[in-house]
């Protein structure tokens, strides 16, 4: 009885995670899957299409919109933001007097929450009275009856990333800043000595020494792009048109028409795409230790 | 020698740092330069005594959901972690990479079948409809964290207590929560930070304009065409509602940033 209980007792602490967590994520993505081959509108009717969904959403413009804002978005938010946290993490390292203040100051917005940093850059983002075309034409950079649509169908997804950029830089700068802190001084002091001038040894040591750091971020990059929701939602909502749709906007304003199973369609290319990623970073994870 | 070179380095290093501070502050500045602009400080007042939309409500949904949040979180995953780290049973790898293979899924993926269930089983426009989800996919994360922190515990600690004959929950409660505090601080303040910023489970699930929080109540701010001064009034809205967030941040600064790093590097 008692070796019974022994047996049992393990499957009692990790039960609380499994019931909620494993089991409603689980079953929410079965329920997706059975969902998408269907013709669902979110109420009542909902007969088993096959795989219809699928080929309307591939010859869906605005999936391929959508798809090549998430991956605009990817690319340019994980480079800049690796380079500026990069660059940033080493001056700060430097010890100079107030470092502590720029690195709050850029640590900061991950505190805040992206809808109140999406409401305000939406409204300093607006073309006529925005703050940002006030300030311009105020420094002269643009005309005083210029109004440049930071908003629209070309600069939008730009300004999007832009806010990405603004809230998740700190977390680059926090992630290389310990990185950093795990090379070990000799290296530098034995390059020194060897003459290497800043560059050398950025180049030589640092960034081939946070290689590991790289990765993480890039990894943890693709999968923030994919959940990168409010900053869309709260200031374009994907428009003008559907020119600044990400996958999960498009996803939303499907379901929102009442087409249930055509947002789970969507919803399967967006989990099909994470599950890809998560082994990714799993992979990554073991290699690294 | 050192001194002559070291001098023009620092000067370009402070340029850069100056030059992105200004860029950072810039919103941040234009947030607190307009919600004056028309109306003065008045507008603080206007929207403390909004007739649609209420302060403390909102901030005080936005805490109850993520403090249960927080709370069950640091429960769950501290007992699941020390499960996962301590103890050998069967089915034990398989359930935590199932576990695991989640952390990737975003929410927006599965609102659609979310929306469903939670509708069904009664709790649409529930506090509690929100912070089922909430706890499921901030968990994850989580579990992850306390679990390595377990795994970096003396093993001995649990022998010897094994040994003394105490029972699997003594020790979780005797022996290792005692040196757990700060990993358990940092999944608390983690998940409250990440359950209090999120926007689109609440706005999915709730209606009742009650019981929104800060992250949806800024709806309650926007109107179709708005005048200058309503422009300025939502301004001292998202400024108020920045406050309770940036309190937080100074008073659990040490946690947020370990948790930040320990997520990135240990993923």
């Amino acid at each position: 009885m008692a070796g019974a209980r022994r047996r049992l007792t393990p499957y009692l602490y990790v039960l609380p995670i499994v019931a909620i967590s494993g089991v409603l994520i689980y079953l929410s993505i079965g329920f997706t899957a059975w969902a998408s081959l269907t013709d669902w509108n979110g109420l009542r009717r909902m007969d088993f299409v096959g795989l219809q969904n699928y080929a309307t959403l591939l010859a869906d413009r605005t999936f391929w919109i959508a798809l090549r804002n998430n991956l605009l978005f990817l690319v340019v938010t994980v480079s800049v933001q690796a380079a500026l946290g990069l660059l940033v993490a080493v001056i700060t390292k430097e010890r100079l007097r107030g470092s502590n203040v720029f690195k709050a100051i850029f640590f900061l917005p991950i505190a805040m929450a992206p809808a109140i940093i999406a409401t305000v850059f939406k409204y300093m983002f607006e073309a006529n009275y925005g703050s940002l075309n006030e300030t311009l034409r105020a420094l002269k950079i643009i005309g005083p009856h210029q109004a440049v649509e930071w908003l629209g169908s070309d600069l939008g997804v730009w300004s999007i990333i832009a806010i990405n950029i603004f809230q998740w830089m700190g977390f680059s700068m926090m992630v290389y800043y310990s990185g950093l802190m795990a090379i070990p001084d000799e290296l530098y002091e034995a390059a020194m000595i060897d003459g290497a001038g800043w560059w050398r040894r950025l180049t030589g040591i640092t960034i081939p020494s946070l290689r590991g750091t790289t990765n993480v971020l890039v990894v943890l990059g693709i999968v923030g792009s994919l959940k990168t929701f409010d900053i869309v939602w709260l200031t374009t909502g994907g428009g003008p048109g559907v020119s600044t749709h990400f996958l999960s906007t498009f996803l939303y304003q499907t379901r929102s028409n009442r087409e249930a199973g055509y947002a789970s369609t969507i919803g399967m290319v967006i989990l099909l795409i994470a599950f890809v990623l998560s082994m990714l970073q799993i992979k990554l994870a073991n290699r690294q230790k | 020698m050192t001194m002559r070179r070291r001098l023009p380095a620092q000067f370009a290093m402070y340029a850069v740092l100056v030059l992105l501070a200004a860029m950072w502050l810039y919103p941040i500045g234009v947030a607190i330069y307009k919600s004056v602009s028309v109306g003065g400080w008045h507008n603080y007042a206007v929207v403390l005594h909004h007739p649609t939309f209420s302060y403390w409500n909102a901030v005080g949904n936005s805490f109850l959901m993520a403090g249960l949040t927080a709370v069950v979180i640091m429960i769950i995953s501290s007992l699941g972690g020390y499960a996962f780290a301590t103890m050998e049973f069967r089915g034990k790898n398989v359930i935590y990479n199932a576990l695991l293979a989640c952390l990737a899924v975003p929410i927006a993926a599965l609102i659609t079948p979310l929306f469903f269930s939670i509708n069904s089983i009664g709790l649409r426009d529930t506090y509690l409809g929100v912070i089922i989800p909430l706890i499921a996919f901030n968990v994850l994360m989580m579990l992850m964290m306390m679990r390595n922190h377990f795994d970096s515990l003396p093993r001995e600690l649990i022998e010897a207590a094994t040994l003394d004959g105490c029972g699997t929950f003594r020790i979780y409660r005797q022996v290792l929560m005692p040196l757990s505090g700060s990993a358990l601080a940092t999944v608390g303040v983690l998940s409250f930070v990440y359950s209090w910023n999120e926007y689109l489970l609440p706005n999915l699930l709730l209606k009742t304009p009650d019981k929104f929080p800060v992250t949806v109540a800024i709806s309650l701010l926007q109107f179709d065409r708005m005048s200058q001064e309503q422009i300025s009034q939502l301004y001292a809205g998202l400024v108020l509602m920045t406050i309770p967030s940036v309190l937080v941040y100074l008073f659990s600064q040490r946690y947020l940033r370990a948790g930040v790093a320990a997520g990135a590097v240990k993923s």
